[in-house]
């Protein structure tokens, strides 16, 4: 029996793990009391995380489509057919382009990248969760100019205030929640801000409830009990602020009720404070300002620029920072620089040879509504993106579809190529967190058939279009991220600071911050007095890793199987307020369309308010059009 | 030793619908010492594998009395049991079992026995209906009181038709809601309390349905001067492994595949969650 | 009779267990934690060690246990058990963990006995190392099963200076010292003195700690914890399922067919009854479906009267995992001592 260290492939925490094998295969996951980030602990889908790799639907041969279906081939006849129709499609003057994966290593992004970039000659690189993310990651950029200053999730612990706009994060980062819930135990302040009294909710000493899309007022309000005169000496500023007069003058008219006021002097008092942020709630613009207003508040008030005090956005899949990172964006070079940055394009150029586009590419929802050919790499479009099964047809209609994947996925069924890739337990490769912490992803089975590790086919694919190096082992790939990727300098040779590996990406030098406050808009009206809203950011249900595992799979199964339909959720007083009885249905008209569901009751939620789950949005796809939070008339049906 | 989760290979012999979502399965051993060494009691269950699928407990619906036929009535709910659904005559499964307690036949000799089902409840009362008409004369009255949501839903319906013939059975059949042609009785099983002559103090009764319905039926039973350990019914849990082991249908310190599926009232009270 | 071997004398004796099969030990993994691991040669035993968090009962009941073989042809399917027949010995094993399998053992003899566990369990020796050192976490004290032990095990090892005690205690001990007697003599009066002083100093370690089992235990058995404490405490457990998964007497499972090049092997694979789906019924109805219902059935099964008169112990063994590995602050402990006080977080 072997016992391997590895990180865990789910959520972006970034805990480790030993995967147990015996005979080859997979057999079950051992904690250990010296990572750094686990320390002992593991969240059911970490226990859970040897299963999907034993039991998942494999790809284990290249498939290519031969006459209308999807036919095993070899490595060279597949490669060959990829090679020849994407050559085809950009010498006929095609859009191409390619999805990375927050479920693939930093390698395999990093070279997804460069086979765009340098092997297509184009900017058509995103990944699909990077559309959910991005307004929070904008919002903090806003403020920070970069990734805001993070804390460690263990430096969570000792805060004396914790401020959480809550998506669910029990529910979302249970290894989060546990250092929030240490920190709670210990005494300190947990603030929610959130439309639902969820676990931590509860174990808040203050939960602030908002209406859906409206977090950004309550932030409001804490800056302005922070920064109003009369509210005694509360900000801090040790590094240069531009803005502050504005600031000062935009929250003159917020209202501060009693709750923002102790919140504030809470967080305005302690030494050491923690500000979470979920990309959960609001609308993009919404999102991108309440994570501004976060950042500003962190700012003022001194937690951006102490050791002990920070904001760390919850990113749910485990790459997530790693793929941007990796500039697996439209606008982003590797190490995160803005394609427009001189210096860092001539920085790629010399280091890959090639001369490198530089119009902005297209962002993942309109890069698969329109490219001619496209490689997608461990995702399914069609679970991650906001626009859910729409994307499965869109993917549908393009000339030639190619995806990387361990697992059978839909995407996987309808494409044109189908190369087999090792997963997370079969491969090596890096992963960074959340908190930046790059660490290493070890073999432990060898990859089912002849599935070969993703790194090794990006890296042929670059090679074939004349973008490659040649990689003995991702440590090379490694070293060539550490070159374009000035964060990640000498990441091959940095010393540890753990037993386990990890490594610290370099936090950017930061010269000053730029301050803003949301002013939020109304978002009812007489005509539609109701809100409904997409609940949380992410279906962990429809993804492989969890979808094959026999032991996590069960509540998301039950619950697709129960609710064919889907369901909307919706507090008691409402639901009597229609006259509709539970498991019936209400018709919902937003400016959009209208879509008719039942309704489930939920009991933490306020009157007006409606929550569809993640992962039943498409059944109210005609009412929330492209938005994520939105006005709606609520009728029987 | 037994290897208790080595299931034995049968094959359907015949499979037929009882309701549209509904079907009841004849099954035989293929190894005929199997077959022979296969004893069980009404109330018993089977763990059924579709290969593939996994196991999934169900009642067995046939009678010891009728040792030819081993049958099971499932309903369509999930992975296993439309795999099962689409089963061919002569197809394989595995059997393990019989598991559970059973009903106490010996305990209801001489007594009058009220049967009380609710939809597809009545598949492990048809085991103790049939294993009773079959022994007619070691019991006194046999009523059954028999409802569900529509007509369409009503099972075993040449056998009801049978048993409303017999002199020797009171049957009484209501539903839910009337379809068009329907001219028996509307509303739930409890209504038909009023219609039958009961002797609590004589009478067994056995009663197996949706939880809604049994405890309903509870209610009325007992204040109907029912004892406690005269109102017998069976517990469903997710029974996995049928030993208890697997802790799957445990209820306090009891296990439902193992100490049941068949309580009595006083028992399932004692029952702590 | 109670024997003594040398100190050098134990690598000799490891090299002869070696041979005779797989010997599985405490042994310093390559990321610094102590982890069960199968060892090829006796160097790589260590003697200091803290208890390793991944429970050894992986080796009688494997967190993921083939089970049967089904094999297709055509329509007809033929079924064979998968026996493990490894014959294993367990080096160093705590006392607790000792405490644990005996526990494991005695669950599955219980009729119908499972003798697909029986099997790997017959075949195991357990050669365990008393704790001389108790371990911070632990609690062994309160539920009869250590420091020292005086039954349960196969061989007992006590380090006592020079030498270590070797206390037989079944038939498996008696082979696993037989197999170069030369090694083994008779204790000495000062040896097991040394032991007894060691075991009251070991003891002695726990202070006047007291644990409130069984008060925790009337008010379990009872009824009379207020739900809501139930519902205040679940709201500190992250439903990891951890505190079942390393727990050694733990021993809930689901069972799934795993498909391999046209055959299907039954597995059955550890579960959680933490977890929301492990009572979820193919109808959607789950008899446990608020945590707090979960919470208090995983206590009523480790903690009640009715469970202690059925298995003669609770069902821990105080080896303190569950506080290490806990996603919440719902550990053993933690909660026992609420129970006790009817109070959470006061």
């Amino acid at each position: 029996m072997s016992t391997v260290p590895t990180t865990c492939p789910f959520c972006a925490c970034g805990c480790g793990f030993y995967l147990l094998a015996n005979k080859g295969e997979l057999v079950g996951v051992a904690p250990s009391e010296t990572h750094p980030v686990s320390l002992g602990r593991l969240c059911a889908r970490g226990w859970g995380a040897h299963e999907a790799a034993l039991w998942g639907d494999r790809l284990r041969q290249p498939l290519i489509n031969r006459h209308g279906n999807l036919e095993t081939a070899s490595w060279v006849e597949a490669l060959d057919d990829v090679t020849r129709r994407f050559r085809d499609l950009i010498a006929a003057g095609k859009s191409v382009g390619v999805l990375g994966s927050p479920r693939a290593s930093n390698e395999e992004n990093y070279l997804a990248g460069k086979l765009a970039r340098a092997g297509f000659q184009t900017n058509n690189v995103d990944f699909c969760f990077h559309s959910i993310c991005r307004p929070l990651f904008a919002g903090l950029e806003d403020v920070c100019g970069d990734y805001a200053p993070s804390i460690s999730l263990n430096d969570i612990e000792a805060s004396e205030t914790i401020l959480l706009i809550e998506g669910d994060l029990a529910q979302t980062h249970p290894r989060a929640a546990f250092s929030v819930m240490k920190a709670v135990e210990a005494g300190a302040h947990l603030v929610t801000i959130g439309y639902s009294r969820t676990q931590m909710a509860r174990l808040s000493s203050l939960h602030l409830q908002t209406t859906p899309g409206n977090e950004g007022e309550v932030i409001d309000g804490l800056l302005a009990a922070v920064l109003r005169p009369g509210g005694g000496d509360r900000t801090s500023l040790a590094i240069p602020c531009e803005g502050y007069d504005a600031l000062l003058r935009n929250v003159e008219a917020v209202k501060i009720t009693e709750e923002m006021r102790q919140a504030a002097d809470w967080i305005a008092h302690a030494t050491r404070a923690t500000f979470l942020m979920a990309p959960t709630s609001g609308y993009g613009d919404q999102t991108r300002n309440a994570a501004a207003a976060l950042a500003t508040l962190a700012a003022v008030t001194g937690h951006l620029d102490r050791p002990d005090s920070g904001l760390l956005p919850l990113l749910a899949r485990s790459n997530v920072r790693g793929a941007c990172d990796m500039g697996v964006a439209p606008d982003r070079l590797p190490g995160h620089q803005p394609l427009c940055d001189q210096r860092a394009q001539q920085r790629l150029q010399d280091l890959w040879g090639k001369k490198l586009p530089s119009t902005r590419g297209l962002e993942a929802e309109s890069l698969l509504q329109s490219v001619s050919g496209l490689i997608v790499l461990a995702d399914d479009p069609s679970a991650v993106l906001p626009m859910g099964g729409r994307a499965l047809a869109a993917l549908g209609k393009i000339e030639f579809l190619v995806v990387l994947d361990a697992f059978v996925t839909p995407p996987s069924r309808i494409a044109h190529a189908v190369l087999p890739i090792a997963c997370f337990a079969e491969t090596e490769g890096t992963l960074t967190n959340m908190e930046g912490r790059v660490q290493s992803l070890q073999v432990a089975t060898q990859p089912p058939g002849e599935a070969r590790p993703g790194w090794q086919v990006l890296a042929e694919l670059c090679a074939r279009f004349d973008a490659g190096v040649s990689y003995n082992s991702t440590t090379d790939v490694l070293r060539e991220i550490a070159q374009a990727a000035p964060r990640y300098a000498r990441m091959e040779q940095r010393a540890s600071d753990d037993e386990w590996g990890g490594r610290w990406v370099k936090d950017p030098d930061r010269g000053k911050f730029k301050l803003y406050a949301t002013g939020a808009a109304a978002l009812t009206s007489a005509e539609r007095p109701h809100v409904l809203v997409r609940d949380g950011a992410f279906d962990w249900g429809r993804d492989p890793l969890v979808s094959f595992s026999p032991t996590l799979s069960r509540d998301s199964q039950s619950q697709q199987k129960l609710f064919p339909n889907g369901f909307v959720e919706i507090c008691k007083q409402d639901a009597d307020g229609l006259g509709v009885p539970v498991g019936r249905q209400v018709k919902l008209t937003s400016v959009h369309g209208n879509a008719v569901v039942p309704i489930r009751l939920r009991a933490d939620l306020k009157p007006g308010v409606l929550l569809v789950p993640y992962a039943f949005r498409d059944h109210v796809a005609n009412v929330l059009g492209t938005d994520s939070v939105t006005a709606v008339k609520v009728e029987q049906a | 030793m037994n290897d208790v989760f080595l299931p034995d290979i049968a094959t359907l012999v015949k499979a037929w619908d009882e309701t549209p979502d509904t079907k009841t399965f004849a099954w035989r051993f293929r190894d005929l010492k199997g077959g022979k060494d296969f004893h069980f009691l009404p109330g018993q269950f089977l763990e059924l594998s579709v290969f593939g699928y996994g196991e999934a407990p169900f009642c067995i619906a046939s009678s010891p009395t009728r040792p030819d036929a081993l049958e099971t009535t499932v309903r369509r709910t999930g992975q296993l049991t439309d795999a099962l659904h689409r089963l061919g005559n002569g197809d394989e499964v595995g059997i393990r079992g019989p598991f559970g307690n059973g009903f106490d036949a010996e305990a209801a000799r001489g007594k009058d026995l009220l049967f009380v089902g609710g939809g597809i409840g009545l598949a492990p009362l048809r085991s103790l209906i049939w294993n009773a008409l079959d022994e007619r004369d070691r019991f006194g009255k046999v009523t059954i009181l028999y409802g569900a949501r529509t007509p369409s839903d009503l099972v075993y319906r040449h056998e009801l038709k049978e048993w409303e013939e017999r002199s020797d059975v009171e049957l009484l059949i209501t539903v839910d809601w009337a379809a068009p042609g329907w001219t028996g009785n509307v509303g739930v099983v409890p209504v038909l309390f009023e219609k039958v002559t009961l002797h609590p103090e004589s009478t067994l009764a056995y009663v197996c349905g949706p939880p809604i319905m049994i405890r309903f039926v509870v209610r009325d039973l007992l204040a109907r001067g029912f004892k406690e350990e005269a109102v017998i019914s069976t517990l469903e849990r997710m029974m996995q492994c049928g030993i208890g082991k697997c802790n799957h249908c445990a209820i306090g310190h009891r296990y439902v595949c193992r100490d049941g599926p068949v309580f009595n009232y006083s028992q399932i009270r004692e029952l702590v969650e | 009779m109670v024997f003594a071997i040398q100190r050098p004398g134990m690598a000799k004796w490891l090299e002869k267990l070696l041979e005779g099969g797989e010997v599985i030990a405490p042994v310093r993994g390559p990321c610094g934690d102590v982890v069960f691991s199968t060892i090829r040669s006796p160097a790589q035993v260590i003697w200091d060690f803290g208890n390793p968090l991944h429970p050894p009962k992986r080796f009688v009941l494997p967190q993921t246990d083939p089970l049967v073989t089904i094999k297709r042809n055509g329509h007809r399917h033929e079924v064979e058990p998968i026996y493990d027949d490894a014959r294993r010995i367990l080096f160093n094993v705590r006392s607790c963990d000792v405490k644990g399998i005996a526990f494991l053992t005695r669950m599955h003899e219980m009729e119908p006995a499972d003798a697909s566990y029986l099997r790997r369990a017959n075949r195991l020796t357990v050669i365990s190392l008393a704790c001389t050192t108790p371990c911070p976490p632990g609690f062994c004290v309160c539920t009869d099963s250590g420091p020292f032990l005086s039954d349960g095990y196969d061989i007992q090892l006590t380090d006592v200076g020079k030498s270590y005690l070797v206390e037989v205690g079944s038939e498996k001990g008696e082979a696993a010292i037989s197999v170069v007697p030369s090694l083994f003599r008779k204790a000495t009066e000062s040896e097991l003195l040394k032991r007894k002083k060691l075991e009251t100093a070991a003891r002695s370690h726990f202070g006047q700690e007291t644990c409130h089992f069984a008060s925790a235990m009337r008010r379990i058995s009872t009824g009379r914890v207020q739900d809501s404490l139930w519902d205040k405490m679940s709201d500190w457990c992250l439903e990891c399922g951890g505190c079942n998964l390393i727990c050694p007497t733990c021993y809930c499972f689901s069972v799934k067919d795993l498909r391999r090049d046209g055959t299907w092997i039954r597995c059955r694979m550890w579960d959680s009854c933490q977890y929301a789906a492990f009572t979820l019924e193919a109808s959607g109805h789950n008899p446990r479906e608020h945590r707090k219902e979960r919470m208090k059935r995983r206590f009523f099964h480790k903690v009640s009267a009715q469970y202690y008169t059925r298995d003669s112990t609770v069902g821990c063994v105080g080896c303190g995992r569950c506080i290490k590995v806990c996603l919440g602050t719902t550990d053993m402990p933690a909660v026992v001592a609420a129970i006790r006080k009817g109070k959470w977080h006061e």
